[in-house]
C-alpha cells in the first residue's frame, strides 16, 4: 500500500490531494479569482496561495482521515508554471517532507494531468490533448517518454480564451473559460476568424489580436454580439485542436484521445474536478514515480518555470 | 518557542548594499530543515544579487550583497516571506520526527 500526498499551485489554483493506490482520499482546492477584466499576476497569486496553503494541507489530512505517519511520499509540482506560486508551494512540501521524514518527489505538472487522466479513464495508450491556460500540447507515449507531437508555437488555447474574456469583461468566477462557454451557447452568428494550424502545431496569438480588434469594432457597431464572438472563437479554436489531434492519432495509429487540462472541462463535465489543476493529480504522478524508484533530493528540488513534458524519463511504463 | 530574527541592512561606504540576518531556531535540526527548504530555488533575478544561507549551531544565517539597495530590498523581502511560511509550517506540523 502506497500513500502519496501531492501539492499543486503552479497557476491560480492551490490544491493538495492524497492518493492511496489509485484511490483519491482527499483533494481540497482553492482558486484565486480576479475581478472581470483582470488576469492573475505571479506575486498576487503567490500571496493568495501562501495565505491558504497550510489550511488546505490540514483539510487534506483531515478529509483523508490520515496522520503524517501514514504518508509514504511527498510530491509537489516542480514546474512548469509561474515562479512565485511554485516556490510558495515547494517550500511547504520541502518542509513537511523533512518534518515527517518522508521522501520528496518533484513532479512535472503536465505529467500530473496525464497520469490522473490515465487513472480515471483507464485508457490503454491514448493520444493526449493537454489544453489549459498555460499549456497546449498533443502528446503520445513512446519508449519511456511522453513525446510532444504538436503544440502551440505561441500562447496556450486557455490563455487565448482568458484574455478574450478580459476584453469583453466577463466574470472570472468560476473561470473565464466556463463563462465563455455559457455565452457561446447563446451565440447565433458565426464570425469568421483566422484559422492557424501549422503542420503539427497551432498558433493562437494571431486569432487573439484579431478577435480583440473585432470585438471593439463589431460590438460597437452592433454587427454581432459578445455571444456570437464567444461561439465563433470556441468553434475556431476547437476545430484547430481537433485537426492537430487527429494528425497525431494518424501518426500513432491510436484510437483514443485523452483530454486533460482545465480547457478540457469545456463540454466534458464528467471529469470536471480532475481536469482543473488539483493536488491529487500530482500525488498520482508522484505515486507512479515513487513506486518506480524515483526520488528528488532536496538540493535538486528547485522549481522551474519551464519544464517540457518530454524531459521526464517515464520509468513507470514500458 | 517562536524563533525571532535580528537583521540589519547597512549602506557601507562602498557602493554595494549588504544585509545580514540571523534567525535562532529551537534546535540545530530545525535550523537545518529551514536551510534545506529555503536554499534550493535560484534568485529570480539573474544578476546584481548574491545571497548565502548557512547554519551554525541552531542559528540560520543569511548574508546578502547587491548592486543596488532596491535589488537588495526585493530579495530580502521575498526571503522574509518565505522564511515566515517555513516557520509557520514547522510550527503547525512539527516537531520533526525522531530520526
Amino acid at each position: 500500500m502506497t500513500v502519496v500526498i501531492g501539492f499543486e499551485g503552479s497557476a491560480n489554483k492551490i490544491g493538495i490531494g492524497i492518493i492511496r493506490d489509485g484511490e483519491v482520499l482527499s483533494n481540497p482546492r482553492r482558486t484565486y479569482i480576479t475581478p472581470p477584466g483582470q488576469g492573475f499576476l505571479p506575486s498576487d497569486t503567490a500571496r493568495h496561495h501562501r495565505a491558504v496553503i497550510l489550511t488546505v494541507l490540514k483539510e487534506a489530512l483531515e478529509q483523508a482521515g490520515l496522520k503524517p505517519a501514514d504518508i509514504d511520499c511527498v510530491a509537489y509540482t516542480k514546474g512548469p508554471g509561474m515562479g512565485a506560486p511554485l516556490v510558495t508551494v515547494a517550500l511547504v512540501a520541502r518542509t513537511v517532507s523533512q518534518l515527517w521524514g518522508k521522501p520528496l518527489l518533484g513532479v512535472n505538472h503536465c505529467i500530473g494531468h496525464i497520469e490522473m487522466g490515465r487513472l480515471i479513464t483507464k485508457a490503454n495508450n491514448p493520444t493526449v490533448l493537454y489544453v489549459s491556460g498555460g499549456n497546449t500540447q498533443v502528446i503520445a507515449y513512446s519508449e519511456r517518454r511522453y513525446r510532444i507531437f504538436g503544440e502551440t508555437i505561441d500562447i496556450a488555447v486557455g490563455n487565448c480564451l482568458d484574455r478574450f474574456a478580459r476584453v469583453i469583461k466577463i466574470s472570472n468566477d468560476p473561470s473565464p473559460g466556463y463563462n465563455i462557454e455559457q455565452m457561446a451557447k447563446k451565440g447565433s452568428q458565426y464570425v469568421e476568424l483566422p484559422y492557424t494550424v501549422k503542420g503539427m502545431d497551432v498558433s493562437f496569438s494571431g486569432i487573439l489580436s484579431y478577435i480583440e480588434d473585432a470585438a471593439h469594432k463589431m460590438l460597437s457597431s452592433g454587427q454581432c454580439t459578445s455571444e456570437d464572438l464567444c461561439f465563433s472563437l470556441q468553434e475556431t479554436l476547437f476545430s484547430m485542436l481537433v485537426e492537430i489531434t487527429e494528425r497525431a492519432m494518424a501518426h500513432c495509429g491510436s484510437q483514443e484521445v485523452l483530454i486533460v487540462g482545465g480547457v478540457g472541462c469545456n463540454k466534458y463535465a464528467e471529469a470536471f474536478k480532475f481536469c482543473i489543476d488539483n493536488g491529487a493529480m500530482i500525488a498520482q504522478a508522484g505515486w507512479e514515480m515513487f513506486r518506480s524508484g524515483q526520488v528528488t533530493e532536496l538540493e535538486d528540488s528547485w522549481i522551474t518555470q519551464r519544464y517540457r513534458t518530454d524531459e521526464v524519463e517515464v520509468t513507470w511504463r514500458d | 518557542g517562536t524563533p525571532r530574527g535580528q537583521g540589519r541592512a547597512t549602506q557601507l561606504s562602498s557602493p554595494f548594499p549588504v544585509c545580514s540576518l540571523d534567525v535562532p531556531f529551537p534546535s540545530s535540526r530545525e535550523a537545518t530543515i529551514a536551510l534545506r527548504s529555503l536554499s534550493p530555488d535560484k534568485e529570480p533575478r539573474k544578476g546584481g544579487i548574491s545571497k548565502l544561507i548557512t547554519v551554525s549551531g541552531s542559528t540560520l544565517s543569511v548574508r546578502w550583497s547587491a548592486d543596488e539597495a532596491r535589488i537588495l530590498r526585493v530579495s530580502v523581502n521575498s526571503f522574509l516571506d518565505h522564511l515566515s511560511l517555513v516557520m509557520e509550517t514547522m510550527e503547525m506540523f512539527g516537531p520533526p520526527v525522531a530520526v
